[in-house]
């Protein structure tokens, strides 16, 4: 915001400039005596300065919350009734989702999935939108993303099979690598945002967040690694709420030596990496685990799995069991023998 | 009250001011702007803004109150129940109109969900024994999610319905719907500090214009100011907010209830959790609310509070909202 925008007596202006304040927010974080002291303003010129960088600040006045809404009530599907139903229709647009769980618990899958589920239309629960996914862990595995594509009308059979046809899955994902912390920033800080301005997508899976940190610190950078967790939460936070986008991020987990009483009952003894610094920007936190059993659905099995709510705005502590099958993650349902 | 001079106005213009006899800004109050300006040497214009500032200045502050004057007032105002009456009862009714409330907590234990409580509350009819008020909500986290609301409003909606008893009552149910109840929330967005500290200095015009807000919800105050590489600044602006915010509840007769996050402080080899935004920020508010777990029970602390000594009660979150844990005694 430049002060050359606002309507401002050309005095008032002047003065701004000897001050040497440059952004319009600077005025508000100086206390109105200060102001009066620096730019040697009268009081009421003060205020009125005051009030016309506050107007042009604020995003928007204080609205009804009946009238707003829209974009924001949007919920992006999972593909399957069962894990919908638990999430109340899919994941919220706006506002950082968390799924953590060992390696093969199935995070990654559930992903890919969302990826593919984006790119419906809103009324069949998608954004209408592509991917971005950002990969600092592993390659990203673009054969079972193809094997996931070819399954599309197994898994949606909600979805008439001339859309599914004549959407181009695999065009509009698009893939990042990032092998340290500094490229991810500036693929989070550049490229994303462009993607995201254009409207191309509306999904961002950053898998995993675990990884990079945990590699790039010794124990006692912990200081340090709170405020590189810190600048790239709130990155993925920005973009969230800027564009009413989802963002999900996949984590590792740690298991619990002491129960320590901050993260309520768990139903493992894990629970997701990065500790209380990454988990305060979390907005819905998600945990997969994998049991001990096997499901049966016609001639495939599956490692039974649970998908649990851990916390979220908007939904109950709870959880579903789900299989991963050929066509992709899906909730058990009677159906399906377990051996 | 001749101090508050050097507040209002400008050095010149006090010394001029001084040469004449008016010593104290109370002196002014009768006077007329071309009086000053003939009796000061001031310019018209110079005058009026004389005159202005200390009208606005002095005038509100030279109000006194007799103790027994602010007793009554403070039983005429109304506390705005929870829904648990355990935390009512640790609370001595609920959440004050007038004061500054906060509620820390770690993530996920019910910070959030305990202000969209509140604000449905703040709005239950007067005739059921609420505030009948409205509600101006501040997310910074984008975590207000209208679902949620409608979950929180219908089983209060619910819950009132099936109290009623007389004409009034039945009346007042006509214009306590889920739909009025989310009319009744205005919604704010802000993102990042800056945004917050505009809201705030343009909210009590907006007060002003709606005479019927009795809750201000900022949900969360960590959130924007986490991140700050300048501590001393974020000090002063947080010093400057919680200034404000006290302003905005006494001079507004608003319950004004703030969350905020848990940080780990490392002291040696301990660690333990306390609420984030440093010591001083925790002089800010009247109450503070500690939320946590305590294995898997969900407990509400009550650890700082000018009226009663410190109390621990146990809740729980249900789909309907923030209540007591044995279901029995909600309202």
């Amino acid at each position: 915001m430049k002060w050359d925008q606002l309507e401002l007596d050309p005095r008032i202006r002047a003065a701004v400039r000897r001050a040497e304040l440059r952004r319009v927010g600077d005025v508000l974080c100086v206390s109105a005596l200060d102001l009066q002291r620096s730019t040697g303003l009268s009081h009421s010129d003060v205020q009125h300065l005051l009030a016309t960088a506050a107007g042009a600040c604020r995003r928007h006045p204080p609205v009804p919350a009946v009238l707003c809404g829209g974009q924001r009530e949007l919920r992006l599907t999972v593909g399957c009734p069962v894990l919908d139903g638990l999430l109340r229709g899919g994941l919220p647009v706006g506002g950082v989702t968390e799924l953590s769980g060992e390696s093969g618990a199935g995070k990654t899958q559930l992903a890919l999935q969302l990826c593919l589920c984006v790119q419906y239309p809103t009324q069949h629960g998608g954004l209408d939108a592509g991917a971005v996914y950002i990969c600092t862990e592993d390659p990203f595995p673009v054969r079972r993303l193809q094997q996931l594509i070819r399954e599309q009308s197994c898994l949606r059979s909600d979805v008439p099979p001339s859309l599914i046809s004549s959407l181009q899955f695999s065009d509009h994902v698009y893939i990042e690598h990032t092998a340290d912390l500094d490229s991810l920033q500036v693929c989070l800080s550049r490229r994303v945002p462009l993607l995201l301005a254009r409207g191309l997508v509306r999904l961002v899976v950053v898998d995993s967040v675990a990884a990079l940190f945990r590699s790039e610190f010794q124990a006692d950078d912990w200081l340090e690694r709170n405020k590189r967790l810190l600048t790239f939460s709130s990155i993925l936070h920005h973009l969230s709420q800027e564009f009413t986008t989802t963002v999900l991020c996949i984590n590792q987990v740690t298991d619990v030596f002491s129960r320590s009483d901050s993260s309520g009952p768990l139903s493992s003894n894990m629970s997701p990496a990065l500790g209380l610094a990454w988990s305060n920007q979390v907005m819905v936190r998600l945990m997969m685990r994998r049991l001990q059993r096997t499901v049966v659905r016609g001639d495939q099995s599956s490692a039974l799995r649970r998908l649990e709510v851990v916390f979220a705005p908007h939904l109950a502590r709870d959880g579903r069991d789900a299989a991963v099958w050929r066509e992709g993650v899906g909730g058990v349902c009677s159906s399906d023998t377990e051996t | 009250m001749y101090d508050s001079w050097r507040h209002v106005v400008k050095k010149r213009k006090k010394k001029k001011k001084s040469r004449p006899s008016a010593l104290f800004t109370s002196d002014l109050l009768h006077l007329h702007p071309p009086q000053l300006s003939q009796e000061a040497g001031l310019s018209q214009q110079e005058a009026l803004e004389v005159l202005q500032a200390v009208r606005s200045g002095g005038g509100g502050a030279s109000v006194s109150l007799t103790a027994l004057e602010l007793l009554q007032k403070e039983a005429e105002t109304r506390s705005i129940v929870t829904f648990s009456s355990r935390l009512d009862a640790a609370l001595s009714g609920g959440v004050p109109v007038g004061k500054t409330t906060e509620i820390c907590g770690t993530p996920g234990t019910g910070k959030t969900q305990l202000c969209l409580q509140l604000a449905v509350d703040v709005q239950v009819p007067q005739c059921f024994g609420g505030v009948g008020g409205q509600v101006v909500f501040i997310d910074t986290e984008g975590s207000f999610l209208r679902q949620r609301v409608t979950d929180v409003g219908g089983a209060a909606v619910r819950h009132c319905s099936l109290l009623v008893e007389d004409e009034e009552q039945r009346v007042a149910m006509t214009t306590f719907t889920v739909e009025d109840i989310l009319s009744n929330i205005f919604l704010v967005h802000c993102f990042d500090h800056v945004e917050l500290l505009a809201e705030l200095h343009l909210l009590p015009d907006f007060l002003s214009d709606h005479p019927r807000v009795r809750l201000l919800v900022i949900d969360s105050v960590a959130f924007p100011f986490r991140r700050f590489d300048d501590l001393s600044q974020r000090t002063r602006l947080l010093y400057g907010l919680a200034q404000q915010l006290s302003a905005i509840a006494t001079r507004h007769t608003v319950a004004v209830v703030i969350t905020n996050q848990m940080t780990t402080r490392v002291r040696g080899s301990q660690s333990q959790l306390v609420p984030a935004l440093g010591d001083s920020w925790g002089h800010a508010s009247n109450i503070r609310l500690l939320l946590q777990w305590s294995g898997s029970q969900r407990l509400a602390t009550v650890v700082k509070s000018p009226s009663h000594a410190d109390a621990t009660v146990q809740y729980q979150i249900s789909s309907d909202g923030f209540r007591d844990t044995d279901q029995s005694g909600a309202g």
